[in-house]
Order: C-alpha cells, then structure tokens, then sequence
C-alpha cells in the first residue's frame, strides 16, 4: 500500500529557544483526504513543509510508506510526495505545457528531453485538471484560478501517491474554488492518492475531506472524522468564534456569526 | 552520470591534443630574427623618436609612424601606424618592417611582446629623463649604423647647453611654476624632464618634490610657492600673444606672486618642451629667454 | 503560441547558429585597417626573411583575436543566461556578484606591484585578474551563505557591497599610483581583444565549450528552478547541487573570459534577453544558443571597433555599450509590448 504518512512525536521550532510544533502524532491511511486546519500562526504550513522535507524534522518522526522521510533521496521523496503551494509566476514566460513537463525533469533521457511516457503523463494531468486548452500558452496569461489548476496538474505529473496543498483555494472565487476541491476529490476516488489540504474553509472541508487535523494554539491537535472534529464547541474554542451549526443533506454545515452579524442572535446558549 | 564522465574525456582529450599541436608547433615558429646591421625599413612610435630617426638622417628608411608625428614636416606623410597609445598592429605587419623602435611604458612593451610573438623583433628605448636621450641618440644610431652621426648629434646638443649655461651663469635660480592643466591644476614636478630643461636654464621649480610626476596642486600651494615666472605651454593654436594675455588674466588672481606682480606669466609653443627629443637645446634656450629675457637682448 | 522544445528542433538551430557563427568569423577576418587578399594569404607564410604580410596579418594577427572574441563572447553570453536563471532575475549579468570589480582589483594589483615575470607567456595582469575574479565570487558566495543557505537578496547583496567595497579601493590605488600604470589598468579594464597565442585560445575554448555543455546537462533543472528552490526540490531536482555546479561553471567560465580580455559590459545581459524574446525561456535551447549568438555579436563588435576610428581602435566594451544600450532600450518596450495583456 502506499501513500501513507505516519507522524510520531513531531516538534519543531524555528530558533532553538522557540517551539510552533509539539509533539504530534497521527496517521494518514492511503486514500484519505485530509484537511488541516487552526488558526493562522499555529504551525500548518510548517507542519506541511516539514511532510514534504522541505523543513527537516528530526529523525524518524516521520515517515513514508514506513520509511523514514530523511531516508529518501530528492528524487525518491518526490515520486512520493508532491506539494502545491501558492501559485507563482516565474520570472521567465514558460508556458502551460512546459510547466507541467517539469515534474517529469527527474525522469528526462541522458540528453534531457522528455519521453513518451512523460509525454502521456503530463497531458493526463491537463485533462484531470482541464487545462488541456492551455497547454501552450503562457503561464503568465491565465487567471488565478487557471495558474492553480495548472500547478495542481505539474504536481498530479509527479505521479505520486502522496498530494499536499496550502491553502489552494485562496483568492480563488467560488467557482474555482469548488472546482480546485472536485479536482481533488477526484483524484482521491479515481487515483487512490492521498490527499492533504491546509484549508481556512471549514464547510468545503466538511463537505469534501474525510478527515480533519484540527491544531489549536494551546499546542493540542485533534484528528479523526470531519463530523467528529467540527462541532460548535470545538471551533469556537480553536477559533474563537460563535458558529451557527445546521444540516444540508447528511451533512452539517457552519455558518460564523461575529457580534455585529444579522443574525448573531441565532446564537443562544 | 554517464553524460558527465564523457565530458570530462572529451576535455582531457581535447587540453592533450591542444598540448600536442602546440609542442609540435614550437619547431615550426618563425622566431624573431635578430635585428640587422642596417635596417632598411623602420617602424617608430613616438614622435621624439621619429624627429631622432630625421635627425640621423634616416628618412628615407622610415615606412610608419604615429599619428601625431609631425616634425619635421616631412614626417606627417610618413604611413600612420596609429596612435602613440594604441599602435596599430596590422599596419605594422602591413609595413613589412625589420625595425620596430618603441618605447617603454606598459603599453608599447605589450605591444613589442606582441610583436615578438608573431615574429617581429623590436628596439625598446627609454626616453624619459635628459640622460636618457643622449644614450638613446646612441643606442637607435648603432642600431640603424648610423654611429658616426649620432655621435655628432649628441655632441653638437651638449656643445650648445653649456654654451648656456656659461651665458646664464650662476645668478639666483629662478622659480618657475610650470603649469601643464588648469582645470584641475596640475603642475609638472620635480621628476620630470620638464624640470631638467628648467635646471637647464637656469631655473628652479617653485614645487618641491612630489609623488606624482605631474601632480595635480591646489591654490594653497600656488600661493606659497613664491614663483618668478609661470609657464604653461600652449593649449591652442591662437596666436601666443593673445592666449599669454588671457593666462595673465586668469593668474592675476594670486596678487601675492611676483610673477604675477611682475607680469611675469609665458605662454610658449608646446612641442620643443614637451617632446624630450633631439630639439632639447631649442626647448631649453626658449624657457631660458622667459626666465632672463635680459641675456637675450630682448 | 509556444511550441515545445524537441531534440530536433534543438540540433537544427544549433547548427544553424554554428553555420552563421562560421560565416561571420570568416567575413570579419577580411575586415580591416590593412586590405588583406585572401588568395596572397593562400600563399603560405613566406620565407624566414621576407614574410608575407597577408598571410602574417590574417593568420597571426587576425584570426587570433576573432577566435577570442568569439571565445569570451560565447563564455560572457552562456553565463549571463545562468546567473539570471539562478538569480531569477533577468537584470543578472555575470558581474553582478562581484567578479568585475574583482578581476579589477586583481588586475590593478598586478600593474602596480611591477611584477614582470610572465605564466607561460601570460602576462601577470591576466592571472591575477583570473584569481581576483575567483577569489572575489568565493568571497560573495561566502558572505551570502551567512544570511542562510541560498537566500537569493542575501547572495546579491553580498555582491553589490563587494563590488562597491572593491571599486572604491580600485579608485583610491588608481588616484596615488603613476599615472603610466593607471592608464594601463584602465584600459586593460575597458576590455579589449589582442591576439593570443595557440595554446591559450586552444585551452580557453576547451574550457568555455566544456563548460557549456556541462550547464547544457543541468538545463532541465535550471528550468525548474525557475519557480525557486523549494518547488524546485518538491519536484525532485537536487537544487543544491544544481546551483553549486551552476554558479562554479558560470563563474569560471566567466573568469576566463575577464583574465583574457578585460571587461566587456551588455553581451551578458542583453544576449540571453535578444535569444529568449525570440525562442523562449527554455534553457535547453535557450544556453547554447546565447553562447552562439554571443559569439557572433562580440565578433561583429570587435570588428567594429578595430575599424571605426582608424587607425585608433575603440576598446571593445566601448562598442559592446554603444550598440548594446539602445539595443536593450528596443528590447524592454518590445517585452512590455509583448507581456501588454498583462497590464
């Protein structure tokens, strides 16, 4: 099996004296799409970069597919783990297509050009992203939303079973953002790919993610079933905020209520 | 990491057979000829050495020359070899030379490296101080198997400095001021052949010694140089009469030096006395008329 | 819009550009203060006393200095593209991190000490230029090192205040030193081309080739690197090890190109923008086509120079500048033209 990341005993801290992370301890089963969630500064970003090395944590506090991640060459990590972060704009115009190419680099012939195989890759992320429209125009040219769908597509031609995301749907409006978590969850039920989102939006977390990594400021984590984690009571102690709860479907959904909402008096106890 | 091992065989391969050429090739290379007796075709790159090559009459044999050699008259039709800081390499080729004669100062000796290299053999002089000319004079005459005029030349020059300085005694030396640029000052010193020509004549720099040759001064040290006479070569090509007036007017401003007061401030025409060549007596015997005009009949 | 790169496409326009490389050199060797014939060069070289001088002049004189010129235009060109790629920064030229003021310093040192021994006939300024150019890029690299591992606005900071720190004691040697060595830094500075002997320009082009093709091997990744280290890393390319070669390479070959002929300003910078407007950022195509067009632009510029103010020659930095500067100014409105839509 694989695409399973097991976190053991993890801390971390940026400066010697200073702590974000301490000692946390989950495990993410093959095929399960997680979300992280906390409020801002609590460590979620660092908790991602240090899954995907980009931060080095300390020995053997975790690892994938059993093997401990320090172990990996940069090469293996990446047929393991590929991240999407903030969408970006290099400097120099390449365009859609070679941009997604360049997860394929590690796999390049002697003389550094794509093969077959790359090839086929590649325009199979395009579709799974539907970008296929893109393919040759430049980076640069698209819309936000369009960038992200692309970044998604260079990390789904990694080919990897692992996928981390943060923050994917930021500045992103609604249609996008729903179409960024449909990609997602596809990917999930089509690829078997597991799947971490470090997401502000508790109700696309709900609505799409099995799972929920919830991380407080007081350094305690929760993690089990989004209907577990979310609950009135939980977000207002890690978020400080009065949520009114309902049902659409099976499903709850939160609506954050601040003092001055119209309807903040829907909030009794 | 095939790709990379290759690449370090093809540069291996490539410095040895690089080695190998050029091993082989030192055999082959013309080495520069040694320099004849007579030389029939030479190459100057100075114009004082082009007015010493005239004056051991050599025209004949000149076939390149920089670009502003223009003494004697004869001289500016001469083949330009370029500039007298950048000579021009392929017109001296072109000129088939089997005498190159150059200076010493880091330019013209790469440039001789450089001929050497393709095959030229050249003569390096050092002219910067009096002393030196009269051993150039000598050195470009046995070179060229002109020995007895050189000789000639270099008495005749001695002969008529002392005659000089018989006439210009042993009066109080002079102070002289002599001023090469005037925006920023600078003055010729103590360790140049400016200031031999000055002692010549019977002068003294009114600057004591310095670090530069040509040091730029401020008004602080005109001041108190207590000068007799300023001297500045010419700048253009104006009658001297009307650009001594106008040096009289911008010196006026320094009230305090005699030369000043005395209205004592040449302006005189520049090669004789900026060009350490065989006309030294005609550049000494000018400042001379400027520092005691009195010996001159005037 | 953008076609992908294929290996054909690559081997078709390198040689192309290797054909109009040739052509160029060629018509240039013509070119001159002295009209040389190209059938009384054929004539061989003459005899031990009477030399040909056409044959002295193209062989000797000539050609020597076209090689070079292509050489250090191929070497100045090849790491511009890399130090814009590393840097992400299309303003990078390869002295930007301190290896002109470097090389000066060295250079000036050389002059002044009076040393006048020679290195395998080379002069003393070249090697001290080539060891202050070295020297110098260890020292920013260092420094930069020091404000973390790899952080770019460290590195190029790094590089300007060495630059400025070194320009400033270049100007205050030059202003108490005689004038004769000031001029001759100083020109040496301005970038100029003379003719080399064989081995060194033999050697010299081992070492630029070589270096292109190694930075050819690395081109995918500098692609990637282009979106910055950490995706660079998450995408499975060595970034450190990467960067290490990248900058050892292009610093060395730029080193070269200095301790040979000085400081020739705007083929580093402007190059790699002309070839990427015209075929795209991709550096497979987008390096060994700079080094070409390098070439031929430092060829055509040298030979501009030897022939402009006859029988004075311009220094080649000079033209470099002269034609490289409006040449820019066309290239920055055509970009922002061209990136409108962004706007």
């Amino acid at each position: 099996m694989s695409g399973i990341i097991e976190v053991e005993n993890l801390s971390y801290g940026y400066t010697p004296t200073s702590t974000i992370l301490k000692d946390i301890s989950f495990e993410v089963k093959p095929g399960t799409f997680l979300a992280i969630a906390g409020p801002n500064g609590v460590g979620k970003s660092t908790l991602l970069n240090l899954m995907c090395r980009t931060l080095t944590p300390k020995s053997n506090t975790i690892r994938i597919d059993a093997v401990p991640i320090e172990s990996y060459s940069t090469r293996a990590l990446a047929s393991k783990v590929a991240v999407v972060r903030q969408e970006f704009v290099p400097v120099f115009g390449f365009s859609v297509m070679e941009v997604v190419l360049m997860a394929r680099t590690p796999y390049y012939g002697t003389m550094g050009f794509e093969n077959e195989a790359d090839r086929r890759i590649a325009n199979e992320a395009l579709e799974a992203t539907d970008t296929v429209g893109f393919a040759s125009r430049p980076l640069a040219s698209l819309s936000g939303g369009e960038r992200q769908r692309v970044l998604i597509a260079r990390a789904l031609a990694q080919d990897s079973p692992v996928l981390l995301l943060d923050e994917p749907t930021n500045f992103l409006d609604l249609r996008h953002q729903v179409g960024i978590y449909d990609l997602l969850k596809a990917a999930q039920l089509e690829k078997g790919k597991t799947i971490v989102v470090i997401t502000h939006d508790i109700n696309l977390a709900n609505q799409y993610c099995d799972e929920v990594l919830l991380l407080s400021t007081d350094r305690k984590f929760h993690i089990g079933k989004t209907q577990d984690v979310f609950s009135p009571e939980q977000i207002k102690k890690v978020f400080g905020v009065e949520v009114f709860a309902g049902e659409v479907g099976r499903e709850k959904f939160f609506i954050p209520l601040g003092k001055l909402a119209k309807d903040s008096r829907q909030i009794s106890k | 990491m095939n790709k990379w091992l290759w690449l370090l065989f093809i540069i291996t391969c490539w410095m040895a057979v690089g080695f190998a050429i050029s091993g082989s090739m030192q055999g082959q290379n013309r080495d520069a000829p040694p320099l004849p007796t007579r030389p029939e075709r030479i190459v100057c790159l100075a114009p004082n050495l082009t007015e010493i090559l005239f004056a051991l009459g050599l025209e004949k044999e000149i076939v390149g020359v920089t670009l502003h050699s223009d003494y004697p008259p004869a001289a500016a039709e001469k083949t330009k070899m370029g500039t007298f800081w950048q000579p021009n390499i392929e017109a001296i080729v072109a000129a088939k030379p089997n005498l190159v004669i150059t200076l010493g100062f880091e330019q013209q000796k790469n440039l001789a490296e450089r001929l050497k290299r393709i095959g030229y053999s050249s003569l390096m002089v050092n002219l910067e101080k009096v002393s030196h000319l009269f051993k150039v004079i000598a050195e470009i005459g046995s070179a060229t198997g002109r020995q007895d005029r050189a000789d000639a030349l270099v008495t005749d020059i001695r002969q008529r400095l002392d005659k000089l300085s018989v006439l210009v005694g042993t009066r109080t030396k002079v102070r002289v001021l002599w001023v090469v640029q005037r925006e920023p000052l600078r003055v010729a010193g103590r360790d140049t052949f400016v200031n031999e020509m000055i002692e010549l004549a019977g002068g003294e720099n009114a600057i004591g010694p310095t670090v530069h040759k040509y040091p730029p001064i401020g008004a602080e040290q005109v001041i108190a140089c207590g000068a007799d006479v300023i001297i500045e070569p010419a700048m253009t090509g104006e009658d001297l009469a009307v650009q001594q007036g106008q040096a009289l007017k911008h010196w006026s401003k320094f009230r305090n030096l005699s030369a000043v007061v005395n209205r004592r401030v040449y302006v005189i025409r520049g090669d004789t006395v900026s060009r350490l060549g065989p006309r030294l007596y005609e550049g000494v015997e000018t400042i001379a008329r400027c520092l005691r005009p009195e010996l001159f009949g005037n | 819009m953008t076609q992908l790169l294929t290996p054909k496409k690559l081997i078709v326009r390198t040689g192309l550009a290797l054909a109009v490389l040739v052509v160029v050199m060629f018509a240039c060797s013509l070119i001159g203060t002295e009209d040389v014939s190209l059938k009384a060069v054929f004539g061989g070289a003459g005899s031990q006393t009477v030399a040909n001088p056409d044959y002295e002049i193209f062989v000797k004189v000539r050609l020597p200095r076209i090689i070079l010129a292509a050489l250090v235009g191929a070497a100045l060109a090849s790491s511009g593209v890399v130090f814009q790629a590393l840097l992400r920064n299309p303003l990078a030229d390869p002295y930007i991190l301190g290896i002109s003021s470097g090389a000066g310093l060295g250079a000036i040192i050389a002059v002044i000490s009076g040393l006048n021994w020679t290195l395998w006939g080379r002069s003393p300024i070249a090697v001290f230029a080539f060891v202050g150019a070295l020297g110098t890029v260890w020292l920013v690299w260092f420094i930069g090192r020091l404000t973390g591992k790899f952080h770019l606005a460290g590195l190029l900071l790094a590089g300007v205040v060495v630059n400025a720190f070194f320009s400033a004691i270049i100007m205050f040697l030059t202003s108490i030193v005689k004038a004769q060595q000031v001029y001759a830094t100083i020109f040496w500075l301005m970038g100029n081309m003379t003719e080399e002997d064989f081995l060194t320009l033999w050697v010299g082009a081992g070492c630029v080739a070589g270096g292109i093709l190694a930075l050819f091997y690395i081109s995918p990744q500098l692609n990637a690197l282009s979106f910055g280290a950490d995706d660079a890393r998450s995408m499975g390319i060595n970034t450190a090890r990467v960067r290490t070669i990248a900058f050892a390479i292009a610093a060395g070959i730029t080193a070269i190109a200095v301790s040979l002929s000085g400081l020739i300003g705007f083929v580093g910078l402007i190059v790699p923008h002309a070839v990427r407007l015209v075929f795209g950022p991709d550096h497979r195509q987008l390096l060994p086509l700079s080094g070409i067009v390098g070439a031929i632009f430092l060829v055509v510029a040298d030979t501009l120079a030897r022939i402009i103010i006859a029988p004075a020659q311009l220094p080649v930095g000079v033209v470099t500048a002269i034609v490289g500067g409006p040449f820019f100014l066309i290239l920055l409105v055509k970009y922002s033209r061209k990136v409108s839509w962004l706007k």
